[in-house]
């Protein structure tokens, strides 16, 4: 992409993260934004991540990185349970659903996207956080702590 | 009258969901069928009477597209009711499902309310 147009693309790209994870996240998760916080905060700590690929026209990366404790949250809220019910296995099925969710939201909204595949989401459990995609980035304060997420398009490529 | 629907998603906690919202949207269900992929999908419906389906797209063995493209080739399915819930809602995609033969199409995140209404207009329930 042309120099004089990424930062404009990037600032829809950043719009769009923003309207459609406070969207996924209040209507599937019934987890309201509290405040944006910067992103790069959760760098180093211990949090679970889901993160994607998607193959189409653009192709790109997805990343979605979260407290442990508002893992849990999400997943509760998301299935209908009480926090301490909450298995592992379900925590890491629900974030990848978040993943899925957002990052299919987010690229059917914004209009240069012809067609999209996304492939299963991977989750993980890092102690000291380190995100693997470099692009647009976005940071949640929610009840419990934060959450990230971050979408790369690879419009070059397509 | 309570319904019989089938849930398809390859996802337990992506079902488990459906049947939280089709509860909460106050349609009357009288057994959920699950499926995690079409050609269980398939098998539900060649053992059970299902009024409706919900179906996801990308899935392993047997995808979406596959499996709504067979429903419509069998003649005890293909007059079945089909919605499609999918993250994914370009046109593409959307006209693809259409003309594949899904009736209905719910682009995630949904709540109770725009699912109630999508059911409601496949299954031609006029509440006025």
């Amino acid at each position: 992409m042309n120099d004089s147009v990424a930062p404009e693309m990037d600032a829809l790209v950043g719009a769009l993260l923003h309207s459609c994870s406070e969207h996924v996240l209040e209507t599937m998760f019934f987890a309201p934004v509290l405040d944006e916080v910067n992103p790069a905060d959760s760098n180093g700590c211990i949090r679970v991540v889901s993160r994607l690929h998607f193959q189409g026209k653009p192709s790109g990366d997805f990343e979605v990185d979260a407290d442990p404790g508002v893992a849990r949250s999400l997943a509760a809220g998301f299935l209908g349970i009480d926090d301490g019910e909450v298995t592992d296995a379900q925590i890491d099925e629900v974030m990848a659903e978040f993943c899925n969710m957002t990052c299919g939201s987010a690229l059917s909204s914004l209009g240069c996207v012809q067609y999209f595949c996304l492939e299963a989401p991977e989750t993980s459990r890092p102690s000291e956080f380190t995100p693997a995609v470099t692009g647009v980035r976005r940071g949640f304060l929610l009840e419990g702590g934060t959450l990230s997420v971050c979408l790369r398009v690879d419009f070059d490529r397509s | 009258m309570a319904l019989q629907i089938l849930i398809v998603d390859d996802s337990p906690a992506m079902r488990s969901f459906i049947r939280r919202v089709v509860r909460l949207s106050g349609i009357e269900v009288d057994h959920y069928f699950e499926a995690g992929n079409g050609a269980e999908a398939l098998e539900q419906l060649a053992a059970n009477p299902v009024d409706a389906v919900f179906t996801d797209i990308n899935m392993p063995v047997m995808d979406g597209e596959e499996f709504v493209r067979k429903m419509r080739e069998n003649g005890s399915t293909q007059s079945i009711p089909v919605i499609v819930i999918s993250t994914d809602a370009t046109i593409n995609r959307i006209h693809t499902m259409q003309a594949l033969g899904a009736m209905g199409y719910l682009q995630k995140p949904f709540g109770p309310e725009q699912l109630r209404n999508e059911l409601d207009r496949v299954l031609g329930v006029n509440h006025e």
